[in-house]
């Protein structure tokens, strides 16, 4: 799949900025509706944001290292890894969200959380939109990042780029998916 | 009846508003690394424009009531840039796209002499602007901005007026009082 390095991109920080405008909103709310649960074995919305932030914790500084580290030249076009393309849109929701199975170490479940949660997923999109930024000088095709998941496998950075992106924007469903059980929408949330 | 809300009146009745949002406290309508190439007109609240590096922000310019805003070098050069653009509190505004705005504007001579005014005004505050940041006395600065616009000063919470103004809140604070 061939994509415009520009239109990626332009994809790509725009769905962060959404994610950061949802961020904000449960932010707002009281502790106690970020701390409910479903169920005892199903994560809470602030547990939905701390597993992205582990995520973030192993991406960010990995996508960072690489490109500082690249002296390659940007390319007009990227074309997506058939192993990139295949795990990023498996992150991307589906209509009906799909459960996926969690790694171990990426599990939050029943950790102590609070509203700290939110500002360390708010601060790690601002460097991801400083990242998407800066990735405008470089080949995303060239560069190759580790994934967590496994160490045999390196994916191109645009790939990455997207992995990142498009698993912040399913737990954010899924975050929205516990608030609207636990609030049977009495008003449209945004 | 001023310029502005004459132009804003037209838009209104030629229906050329793309939509309206609100943006609540802190969301932002723009971030680092995008194109935005719309012009909002803010119906209540109040926004930042502002510019954020590894170490600081720097505010550029705020919006109320009543104000257009854009990310003014997208909307120019139709090219990504740095701005960002977030509600200080829950914020109503009208969008309108360049494309529409544009053939607005060049749709009668009328339109074109107002959307002038507002570019000569606009570049008259952007020279003010500077010499703000180019007066190197906090105090001074504080002066010039507040003899040119006080309204800044009722709307706008002193964390963000003392980073508009570079300085620290504590300097804004010891200023004001004294």
């Amino acid at each position: 799949m061939v994509l415009h390095a520009e239109t990626l991109l332009q994809d790509l920080i725009e769905r962060t900025r959404k994610h950061i405008n949802e961020a904000e909103k449960f932010k707002s709310l009281p502790t106690e509706t970020l701390n409910w649960r479903v169920a005892n074995d199903s994560w809470s919305i602030l547990e939905c944001f701390e597993h992205l932030n582990l995520y973030g914790d192993f991406y960010i500084p990995e996508l960072k290292k690489r490109m500082e580290s690249s002296k390659t030249q940007p390319k007009e076009n990227f074309k997506s890894g058939v192993l990139g393309n295949y795990f990023a849109k498996s992150m991307l929701p589906k209509e009906k969200l799909n459960k996926m199975k969690t790694f171990k170490d990426k599990n939050p479940i029943g950790s102590t959380l609070d509203k700290t949660t939110m500002n360390r997923f708010i601060a790690q999109q601002e460097k991801i939109l400083n990242l998407l930024d800066k990735s405008r000088a470089v080949d995303l095709n060239k560069i190759k990042t580790a994934i967590s998941i496994s160490k045999l496998i390196k994916l191109r950075i645009g790939d990455t780029f997207r992995v990142v992106v498009y698993h912040n924007e399913r737990h954010i469903l899924q975050a929205n998916n516990v608030l609207n059980s636990k609030m049977p929408a009495p008003k449209q949330l945004n | 009846m001023n310029p502005i809300t004459n132009f804003i009146a037209k838009i209104d009745q030629q229906n050329l508003w793309e939509k309206q949002l609100v943006v609540n406290r802190k969301e932002f309508l723009k971030v680092k690394g995008s194109v935005d190439t719309n012009l909002y007109f803010v119906v209540s609240g109040s926004l930042r424009i502002y510019a954020l590096d590894d170490y600081e922000e720097s505010i550029i310019r705020f919006g109320y009531k009543n104000n257009f805003i854009a990310a003014l070098d997208s909307f120019i050069s139709e090219k990504p840039s740095d701005l960002y653009i977030q509600a200080i509190k829950k914020t109503v505004v009208r969008v309108i796209n360049k494309t529409t705005f544009i053939a607005f504007v060049e749709s009668s001579p009328a339109n074109t002499k107002i959307w002038n005014t507002l570019l000569e005004n606009l570049i008259f505050q952007q020279m003010e602007r500077e010499r703000d940041i180019l007066t190197s006395s906090p105090l001074e600065r504080y002066k010039r901005v507040l003899a040119r616009s006080p309204q800044l000063f009722q709307e706008i919470p002193n964390k963000y007026i003392a980073s508009y103004l570079r300085m620290t809140p504590e300097t804004l604070s010891r200023i004001k009082k004294s």
